[in-house]
């Protein structure tokens, strides 16, 4: 046995575990999905084909739509609200005193915070009755500002994204900082001796050297946006009336309460072409460099 | 840095270093503030679990009155937390054990050898990583109902392993490439095959990586809600944050008792998360860098 054909054979051994599981639980089901988006099938009994119409009615259905502007809240909310606020903390968390210690950890609290109990705890907090923020306002003299903030359409959705920018911060920053801290010093001090204020050097020097890390904050936030099903699923269920539907809320809904299997398929590979496309066309915008 | 400097040159006078000395109180009180806010949420949460219903809302800022432990033990029994948190444990150590070895495994093929499809399944992994985790619930969900892997701790242990693997797989590959080739070259001239190398010299030396792909795994699986809402139905088969649920909906309204069940089951993330803060953070760092 030679050894180009002893490592070969090794390198298929490794390899093979991983590739099968992964190509099984991944890959194989993104397929499985836009083959049943072909069927009408209620999850029991015979599915009947009846090619693209599944597809046709995603295309056209208004709720798939509204789920999907829901969706671009939590986006912008995320990259709007997150990154920046990730970036500000950043900023002046560099350091690794024991405070900044303490700040970071405390930023990056709810990240280790299973998402159900995160939905149960900012269910209380906007609970129009029991809440605190309610409570916060009435006992402040801004009870007018008092609102039912889950159950109203008009602003639910903004209502959740307050707890999904509050979850997800901590690991922007850290990315951040560690972007931050991989500057190298002399660039540092070259800029100080050219008698760069703090601000300028902000804009000419550190943003643009981080440029690539908030490319990925950006991808990270559209894949993330479709992470809030949980939080979503436990706070309003995607209610009322459908206002704060996501998609994968939507997907869910189909499939397991209303049983329309293909319908709930169609809707699954809308979502990989979306948040694909998505993340295809972020970068794309991105891509100019950073001036 | 920047305040021994000015204080070297310190010919330019007090004002600026006093008032560099003010800036930094004034972004201290608010960082310490701004982590007071985010811990806000889970300080009320171990402090109503304490609380009486009654006094959850006519004082939701105060200490309890009284501090009532038997909430822990009456909610411990309502969530039946004793078989859910064994189920969690389970799942969750089976899958760790799946996503650790399948890919260090893949990550030292794909790392230290070169062959003809390696790039295939590198990008094949890394396309693993855009795919929406929700998108994949209907099809895995028929999948798993045609292999009658449903209701059984499989249905949960090979997604999780299958959706960690891509993030096993870069950040050991990533931190195995930086070992220097003379050390596999000796040991293969020594007569150490492969397996040997593998096992006696990269994975111990790849420790800090596997630990960190471990950590992440640990709260990812311990906290996934998706999968076992989906996949699980059994009450036997519960896991922490599916027995969780039930208190959205049906004891929401005994909020002493949602709010310790939810303690109970918060307080080992929080514990794993002070123990290996150090390693979560980096971890998360490494595995966003890869995205």
């Amino acid at each position: 046995m030679t050894a180009a054909v002893r490592a070969r054979g090794f390198i298929t051994v490794a390899l093979f575990p991983a590739v099968l599981l992964f190509a099984f639980f991944v890959i194989v089901p993104v397929f499985w999905s836009a083959y049943y988006g072909f069927f009408d099938w209620k999850g029991i009994g015979a599915a009947k084909y009846i090619g693209f119409d599944n597809y046709a009615e995603v295309l056209q259905d208004q709720i798939f739509w509204l789920a999907f502007k829901n969706n671009m809240i939590v986006v912008a909310a995320s990259v709007f609200g997150q990154v920046p606020i990730a970036l500000l903390l950043a900023l002046v968390l560099t350091k690794s005193t024991l405070f900044q210690r303490f700040v970071r950890a405390s930023v990056f609290m709810p990240m280790v915070l299973s998402s159900v109990v995160i939905g149960i705890i900012w269910g209380y907090i906007y609970h129009p009755q029991i809440g605190i923020l309610n409570f916060v306002l009435e006992r402040t003299g801004l009870e007018h500002w008092k609102m039912q903030w889950l159950s109203d359409p008009k602003i639910s959705m903004y209502s959740l994204t307050v707890p999904i920018i509050w979850n997800y911060i901590g690991p922007y920053m850290l990315m951040f900082i560690a972007a931050l801290q991989n500057i190298s010093p002399e660039i540092d001090d070259a800029a100080r001796i050219d008698g760069v204020g703090p601000a300028r050097k902000l804009i000419s020097v550190k943003l643009p050297m981080i440029w690539d890390t908030v490319k990925v904050a950006v991808v990270l936030c559209i894949s993330g946006s479709l992470k809030a099903f949980d939080l979503i699923y436990v706070m309003t269920g995607g209610g009322p009336a459908h206002s704060t539907e996501l998609l994968a809320s939507y997907m869910y809904n189909n499939t397991f309460n209303v049983f329309r299997f293909g319908y709930g398929s169609a809707v699954s590979t809308a979502i990989i072409v979306l948040s694909l496309v998505l993340i295809a066309g972020s970068q794309f915008l991105m891509k100019r460099d950073y001036r | 840095m920047e305040g021994s400097l000015s204080l070297g040159s310190g010919a330019r006078g007090r004002g600026p270093v006093l008032r560099r000395r003010f800036g930094e109180l004034v972004i201290r009180l608010a960082l310490a503030l701004y982590a007071l806010v985010t811990l806000y949420p889970l300080i009320w949460l171990f402090l109503s679990a304490f609380k009486t219903n009654d006094e959850f809302h006519s004082k939701p800022f105060g200490l309890p009155g009284q501090w009532s432990f038997d909430n822990f033990g009456r909610a411990w029994e309502v969530s039946a937390m004793g078989t859910s948190i064994v189920n969690s444990l389970l799942v969750t150590v089976l899958a760790l054990v799946l996503t650790l070895v399948f890919g260090a495994l893949a990550a030292f093929a794909l790392a230290r050898f070169e062959f003809r499809l390696k790039g295939f399944w590198m990008g094949l992994f890394l396309l693993g990583m855009l795919i929406p985790v929700h998108s994949t619930l209907v099809p895995l969900f028929i999948l798993m109902k045609k292999t009658n892997l449903l209701d059984t701790y499989a249905a949960l242990v090979l997604p999780y392993a299958a959706f960690e693997l891509p993030l096993a797989v870069f950040v050991i590959a990533a931190f195995l490439t930086s070992i220097p080739k003379e050390i596999e070259e000796a040991a293969l001239i020594d007569g150490t095959g492969y397996w040997g190398i593998f096992l006696r010299m990269m994975l111990p030396l790849s420790l800090p990586a596997l630990s960190t792909v471990a950590i992440l795994g640990f709260l990812r699986f311990w906290n996934d809600f998706a999968f076992a809402l989906v996949f699980i139905s059994k009450p036997a088969l519960k896991t922490v944050p599916l027995s969780l649920s039930v208190f959205a909906t049906g004891y929401s309204t005994d909020y002493k008792l949602t709010m310790a069940a939810l303690s109970i089951a918060v307080l080992p993330t929080i514990l794993a998360f002070l123990l290996f803060q150090e390693q979560i953070m980096k971890g998360m760092t490494a595995g966003a860098v890869k995205g």
